[in-house]
């Protein structure tokens, strides 16, 4: 269900800066930008800066890998927004066949080794966290992942947990593809702090 | 990088999970770290936000507008129904980082 509060901001200066981003623009400032503006001093600003480090911070992941890693948490926990508007940021570091073919199915997709088995474990970590246990770590090192890349990965599947689920209760609006794609460019150059 | 990173993110953690329950929001804390609780998967808790918690925990996806609406009703405010809503997905997400690094330390300490 939508929040009028969180759709149309919740002080002047937050109305005053949706209006003013979508006018720029040329098209509706996505939820989760608006998410970001509302009751911020309550976890917002601490969690905006985690997603940002986990997204754009130091990580042998490049930001198109990690972007593809946030839109396949989107595909297993079945969201619609995060999907599309990461998917969009991922092609922009990676070919379009790659992504698609690991949103299709990433067991057979042309991507390394290391990125398959970290695929894996960032899935088995989503879907059935309670069954997870050392030998998943040895499955996913066994490819060449390092403690530190799995521990990345995990960062970004953990801060994609979160708002695709927020991103659903809060019925976001999933903009058009070529929304996504304007949108995608923004994300990029400005990331998520 | 390395051991950085991993403490980097550590205390990103650390973090998130002490807001949870924080200064900082209108509701009271303990109910908001129980519903964080309950979207990690962890016992129920009173109505009506047993309900949403545990459906944002298990499918998000699936949650309704009745189950909203019950918890915005109960708050009283959109503030309040925020509040429920960012702390039962970050539980649901940190039970989650949890359970990955124990993993990672439980490879780390034992014998392949």
């Amino acid at each position: 269900m939508r929040l009028p509060e969180v759709e149309r901001g919740e002080a002047l200066r937050s109305r005053m800066l949706i209006g003013f981003i979508s006018a720029i623009s040329g098209y509706r400032l996505p939820d989760a930008a608006r998410v970001a503006f509302y009751h911020r001093d309550f976890v917002g600003r601490i969690f905006g800066g985690w997603t940002q480090s986990a997204m754009r911070g130091p990580s042998e992941w490049s930001v198109g890998e990690r972007e593809l890693m946030a839109a396949m948490v989107a595909e297993w926990n079945s969201n619609r927004f995060c999907r599309g508007a990461h998917r969009a940021v991922a092609v922009l570091g990676l070919e379009p066949a790659t992504v698609d073919s690991c949103l299709a199915d990433y067991h057979a997709a042309a991507i390394s080794e290391q990125l398959r088995a970290t695929l894996t474990f960032l899935e088995a970590m989503t879907r059935h966290p309670d069954m997870l246990d050392a030998s998943h770590v040895r499955e996913a090192m066994a490819s060449g992942v390092s403690r530190e890349q799995l521990t990345d990965a995990v960062a970004v599947a953990t801060v994609f947990n979160v708002i695709t689920r927020y991103a659903d209760a809060l019925d976001f609006v999933v903009p058009s593809e070529a929304e996504l794609a304007r949108a995608a460019g923004m994300l990029l150059k400005r990331g998520y702090g | 990088m390395g051991a950085e990173s991993i403490q980097r993110h550590r205390e990103s953690a650390r973090r998130v999970r002490e807001a949870i329950g924080g200064p900082s929001g209108d509701i009271a804390p303990d109910l908001r770290e129980q519903v964080a609780a309950r979207g990690g998967g962890g016992a129920p808790i009173a109505e009506p936000y047993d309900a949403l918690a545990k459906q944002i925990g298990e499918a998000a996806y699936r949650v309704t507008d009745t189950q909203v609406e019950a918890v915005l009703s109960a708050t009283g405010s959109e503030r309040g129904a925020f509040e429920i809503i960012m702390a039962a997905s970050l539980g649901a997400g940190l039970a989650r980082w949890d359970a990955a690094i124990a993993a990672i330390e439980a490879a780390n300490d034992a014998p392949a």
